[in-house]
């Protein structure tokens, strides 16, 4: 029972991951029709910069803000040129330029962080065990199902509930009608890019206390994220919120049930729910106009 | 158009795999072998994304399958050549079938999703199967291949079954292009709409590209490990598939030819690069992003733009190839 629970949680600390880095990779994919294959460089990005704020001796809860902070930067100039001539342009496209992007970024990061695993010295506050049913369970993992959970309705607030929200959501039924209404939609692109960007910052410096940071990371995590937004379901957000649990918990308890095989059989269960579901999970209601 | 019909440009490409035959060293033979396998395998994605808009993001699957079902079929059964290659092919289409089952009813972002699931897939199979592929060791001591009484295993002898391999290849490509299957091929990449109207199955027309890819890029596969003497699970790692698509994409998409192209400059950046700075990634990261941003067409596009432009100027014929 507790022994359950406790893979429960694991799964659910995965899955909260996979949910901040894939909201990231499906808003622009969502709303600006671009495939940014780059996001794993902003999650491993963001990964580094726990690691190193962590050792610094800055308080602690500031290396969250300042992972986003440092992604967000990187997605900014990087909207500028050259992903703003890209939107536009045929997915293909943008999976070779991000893809050709990201193979720099994976290259500049072995430069500047070294080839080795970096794992952060995770602050006191955040270390240790609680004991749930007789059963030790890192705290860190809860605190990063909590994170999920918040950043997650956060940005739903956000983007559903807010005026600026409707304005994104506006720009891409009718980008033409926004203009007409006296909006930059080039601006407000260009803020969901770099959102997107904070946001696979942020869930990479989260994320660094779990999986570590390491070259190859960025590759890994990029491809999860990648089949949690698309297993979800392209254009809603409890898509990709299924996908993130379908995902987490599919690689979590076949690392159980088949030790050796774990992600093969976690792939092939994903390769035939594609195969059942090809619009995903949660498929968005198709407008005909 | 087939080469058969272009006597001079036969001539040209004869005489462009002999020099290397008559005077380049044994290093620099493996080498070019390694560019025509690779490139042969490229050129195979060049059906999938360039003809059918089907871009896969697993085609090191069929490829490095291939090459580790001729390398454990050799070591029992001995490098015989007219053995390994048709299985090569075969074991190609075999997962080129299992993958086009897959993707039959997907497109776009689906498509890419699901080829690169297949393709993980492949790779974390050969990566635990210990017993059988050697693991993340791979497997070396391959006999020698052999076609009759001929020993092939000198570098020059490689050379020169790579190029009859890329050349035949590419004949065979070009005719599927050429053939009534081809151009529907691309109809359904235009117009899947209308090709539906007009009785055409996309499905099937699908599945025929994807066996004919298969079967070209595991023939390539059969060759590579006799020529690197080694193969290991890198050869199925979605990378390789990637690196396949930023090779095509250096070379021109569409044109088959240019994946030569691409596979050339791609390993010779990598090769000499290498040797002079470990940022060789970084190296060939920025050529793809200017290749991308700047020639979008590739190489393949580029120089024909430059001799289309020249033949125009010419006898006004400008039909490319």
């Amino acid at each position: 029972m507790g022994y359950a629970l406790v893979q429960i949680l694991n799964a659910l600390s995965f899955s909260a991951l996979l949910l901040l880095t894939g909201l990231g990779l499906s808003v622009v994919l969502s709303l600006m029709n671009f495939i940014n294959l780059a996001h794993g460089s902003f999650y491993l990005l963001g990964s580094y910069v726990a690691v190193y704020w962590f050792a610094s001796g800055a308080p602690w809860w500031l290396a969250f803000p300042m992972a986003f902070a440092a992604a967000a930067l990187a997605g900014a100039l990087l909207e500028r040129f050259p992903f703003r001539g890209f939107y536009a342009r045929t997915h293909l496209m943008q999976v070779l330029l991000t893809y050709g992007l990201s193979v720099i970024f994976a290259d500049l990061m072995r430069w500047g962080f070294g080839a080795q695993i970096l794992s952060p010295e995770l602050p006191e506050a955040l270390q240790g065990v609680v004991f749930l049913l007789d059963i030790p369970f890192p705290l860190y993992r809860l605190f990063i199902i909590a994170a999920g959970l918040v950043l997650g309705v956060l940005l739903w607030l956000l983007l559903d509930r807010t005026l600026w929200g409707a304005v994104v959501r506006a720009s891409v039924s009718d980008r033409g009608m926004v203009e007409a209404l006296g909006i930059d939609t080039r601006r407000v692109f260009a803020a969901v890019l770099v959102l997107s960007a904070g946001l696979g910052g942020i869930s990479g410096a989260l994320g660094a206390g779990m999986l570590a940071a390491y070259p190859g990371l960025d590759e890994e995590v990029l491809v999860l994220a990648l089949i949690t937004v698309v297993a979800g379901g392209l254009g809603t957000f409890r898509g990709t919120v299924a996908g993130a649990l379908v995902v987490g918990f599919a690689l979590t308890f076949s690392k159980l049930w088949f030790p050796e095989f774990a992600n093969a059989a976690a792939f092939s269960a994903m390769a035939a729910l594609l195969l059942l579901r090809p619009n995903g999970l949660v498929a968005p209601r198709q407008r005909q106009v | 158009m087939l080469l058969a019909h272009r006597p001079a440009a036969a001539g040209l490409v004869a005489v462009a795999i002999a020099l290397p035959a008559l005077w380049a060293g044994e290093f620099h033979l493996r080498f070019l072998a390694e560019i025509l396998i690779i490139g042969t395998a490229v050129m195979s994605l060049d059906l999938l994304v360039g003809f059918g808009g089907l871009v896969s993001l697993g085609h090191a699957a069929p490829f490095g399958l291939a090459a580790y079902a001729a390398a454990i079929a050799s070591q029992s059964l001995g490098g015989n050549l007219l053995l390994v290659l048709p299985l090569g092919a075969a074991t190609g289409m075999a997962v080129a079938a299992v993958m086009g089952a897959v993707i039959l009813r997907t497109s776009h972002l689906f498509l890419l999703i699901l080829t690169l699931l297949l393709g993980k897939i492949a790779w974390e199979i050969v990566f635990h199967w210990r017993e059988v592929t050697g693991g993340a060791d791979g497997l070396r001591g391959l006999p020698p291949l052999s076609l009759g009484p001929w020993e092939l295993s000198d570098a020059r002898s490689l050379y020169l079954l790579a190029a009859g391999l890329a050349l035949a290849a590419t004949t065979a490509a070009r005719s599927f292009a050429a053939a009534p299957l081809g151009r529907a091929l691309i109809g359904i990449r235009e117009q899947p709409l209308r090709m539906t109207a007009l009785g055409y199955s996309i499905p099937r027309i699908r599945f025929s590209a994807m066996l004919a890819a298969g079967a070209i890029a595991g023939a390539a596969g059969a060759l590579y490990p006799f020529v690197n003497l080694y193969v290991g699970p890198q050869s199925v790692h979605w990378t390789l598939s990637a690196t396949m698509i930023v090779m095509l994409v250096i070379g021109g998409v569409g044109s088959l030819w240019g994946a030569f192209l691409g596979s050339a400059a791609y390993l010779t950046v990598q090769t000499y690069v290498s040797s002079y700075t470990d940022r060789w990634q970084l190296f060939v990261g920025l050529v793809f992003v200017l290749t991308v941003l700047l020639l979008p067409a590739g190489i393949a596009g580029g120089l024909r733009s430059l001799v289309g432009g020249w033949a125009h100027g010419r006898n006004g014929n400008d039909r490319g190839a």
